[in-house]
């Protein structure tokens, strides 16, 4: 949870947009933070989902290599 | 029948009263978003939880005249009402969190609040109550948390000006009913406030993108692009409560923080107080009385411990509402503690004037105890003692006036600088002014220093 507020944290600091002035719509700020909020934690989501995909692959790689080197040492 | 002048934002439905009860009348959308709570058992299973006020559908009499048939809701009634500008620290936080704990629930349910007003909040003695039946409706997928910007002003603000800066946010949000603005919080708060999380991301860019985006663009496109989730809701309202929960009270050392236990009584002088307002309740059977100058509650205590129903404390210290609040819920009575200065008490307001209710007009009470209190107004706020008597009695047909004369240290003290300039604050005039307005039923010596306890009846 704390790398999601994290990484929030940071891209707001990023796409912050500077001053402007204009008509007043009460609601509008809150409704863009809102997606925006929803946007970054669907991606982190999809991230981490596919994070998750390519650890399990590189663990599997690595877990063959080992049987490997198991293998050939009780050939041994 | 009585219409309610401070219900008519909402066009499903209007509150008016009727024989002593609170009652709604639907428009045919208020009746389609009833049915909906109706038909999926939200209404049930929400009174059940002690989230929503007990309602039902009114049985009509006849005597209301419901020409176009209207379905009409009956109300269970609360007390006393009252507003977030009266309300400590911690009765905000618990409001705040109770608004959470029932939009999380509703959305378990599949519907959600449409705003986010802390006036929809009602205190039942210690505990808070949902009042606004019509605030729910059906939630759809994908659709947005539209009270957010409410809840930061109602709810957020307030809580983050006192506990990040120590600034009590009650006569701030009695000048503006509709909260603490985020951009008026924002530029308060200095860069390290803004390290937390949730306050940068509710506040500060909350208040950037308000003015970034202020144009008269539709948001149509935002909305129907689906960017919300329910997962994602459900996680910004847990998010809020985590932050909530563990904000605490900034306070800063009032006048009469430690009144309760550091005053000028003996303990036998404080015995003989007690058992006056013990015989005073017990003798009466009173629903409602007003503790004026409550500090953290003891007589409320002992009111409600004899018998009365139920007891709405009023103070000016902010400090010992908040301590009193916590007591009454530790102890889990009928007391409501409400910040209150009586020099200049809640007024009528809002729109038309009518909005929200005065002190005045809201006060329907049986009795008022008013100890160690007058002294307050007619020494301290230079207000004539005949003004302050005509206005205590005014308040309620019963009551307990404690007369604290000249010679009390606590009077001396408060004259050190101002000099003797009241000539008129004597026993015998405060006798013969309150014996003009009332009866004078009883007259009890209370201290050495002459303190004495009347009670009143009109």
């Amino acid at each position: 949870m704390n790398k999601v507020k994290i990484l929030t944290y940071l891209l707001f600091l990023i796409i912050m947009p500077s001053k402007a002035f204009a008509y007043l719509d009460p609601g509008t700020g809150s409704i863009i933070l809102q997606a925006i909020l929803g946007f970054i934690a669907a991606s982190i989501a999809t991230i981490s989902i596919y994070w998750t995909k390519f650890k399990i692959i590189i663990c599997k790689i690595l877990n063959k290599k080992k049987d490997r080197k198991d293998i050939k040492k009780s050939d041994d | 029948m009585i219409e309610e002048t401070g219900s008519f934002r909402d066009p499903a439905g209007k509150i008016f009263y009727h024989k002593n009860k609170v009652l709604r009348k639907l428009s045919e959308s208020g009746k389609e978003r009833f049915d909906f709570l109706i038909k999926e058992e939200i209404l049930n299973k929400s009174i059940e939880k002690k989230f929503l006020i007990k309602t039902k559908i009114f049985e009509d009499d006849d005597s209301l005249k419901n020409k176009d048939n209207n379905l009409i809701l009956e109300h269970e009634c609360v007390p006393y009402v009252s507003y977030p500008y009266e309300w400590s620290f911690n009765q905000l936080k618990d409001a705040a969190l109770f608004h959470l704990d029932f939009n999380l629930f509703l959305l378990n349910l599949g519907a959600t609040l449409i705003d986010a007003s802390a006036y929809n909040i009602q205190f039942k003695g210690n505990k808070p109550i949902f009042i606004d039946v019509l605030s729910i409706t059906k939630y759809d997928e994908g659709g947005p948390w539209l009270g957010h910007k409410q809840f930061c002003e109602n709810f957020l603000n307030p809580l983050i000006l006192k506990s990040k800066k120590g600034i009590k946010f009650n006569n701030w949000f009695k000048g503006n009913l509709e909260g603490i603005e985020t951009d008026e919080l924002d530029k308060l708060l200095n860069f390290f406030d803004k390290f937390s999380y949730n306050i940068f991301v509710h506040v500060h860019i909350l208040n950037k993108l308000d003015h970034k985006f202020k144009s008269k663009k539709s948001l149509k496109p935002i909305k129907q692009k689906s960017f919300f989730s329910k997962k994602s809701l459900i996680s910004i309202l847990n998010q809020l409560r985590n932050f909530i929960s563990n904000l605490k009270d900034n306070k800063s050392i009032t006048t009469w923080d430690d009144y309760s236990s550091n005053n000028s009584y003996s303990k036998d002088e404080e015995k003989l107080k007690e058992d006056i307002v013990i015989n005073f309740v017990k003798k009466n059977e009173f629903k409602l009385i007003a503790d004026l100058g409550c500090n953290d509650g003891v007589y409320s205590h002992l009111a409600l411990n004899n018998g009365c129903k139920s007891a709405i404390g009023f103070d000016f210290d902010i400090n010992a509402i908040d301590r009193a609040f916590l007591k009454s819920k530790n102890e889990q009575i009928n007391f409501l503690p409400l910040y209150f200065d009586a020099s200049n008490p809640s007024t009528n307001s809002g729109w038309n004037e009518k909005e929200r209710k005065s002190f005045k007009d809201r006060a329907k009470f049986d009795a008022i105890i008013a100890l160690a209190f007058e002294h307050h107004l007619s020494i301290a706020k230079n207000i004539p003692l005949d003004q302050v008597i005509s206005w205590l009695v005014s308040l309620a047909p019963n009551g307990l006036i404690e007369f604290v004369p000249k010679d009390d240290i606590t009077i001396k003290k408060m004259l050190e600088l101002k000099g003797n300039i009241f000539p008129n604050y004597n026993q015998e005039n405060f006798e013969k002014i309150l014996s003009k307005k009332s009866k004078i039923l009883a007259k009890n010596l209370v201290s050495q220093s002459g303190r004495t306890i009347y009670e009143f009846k009109i």
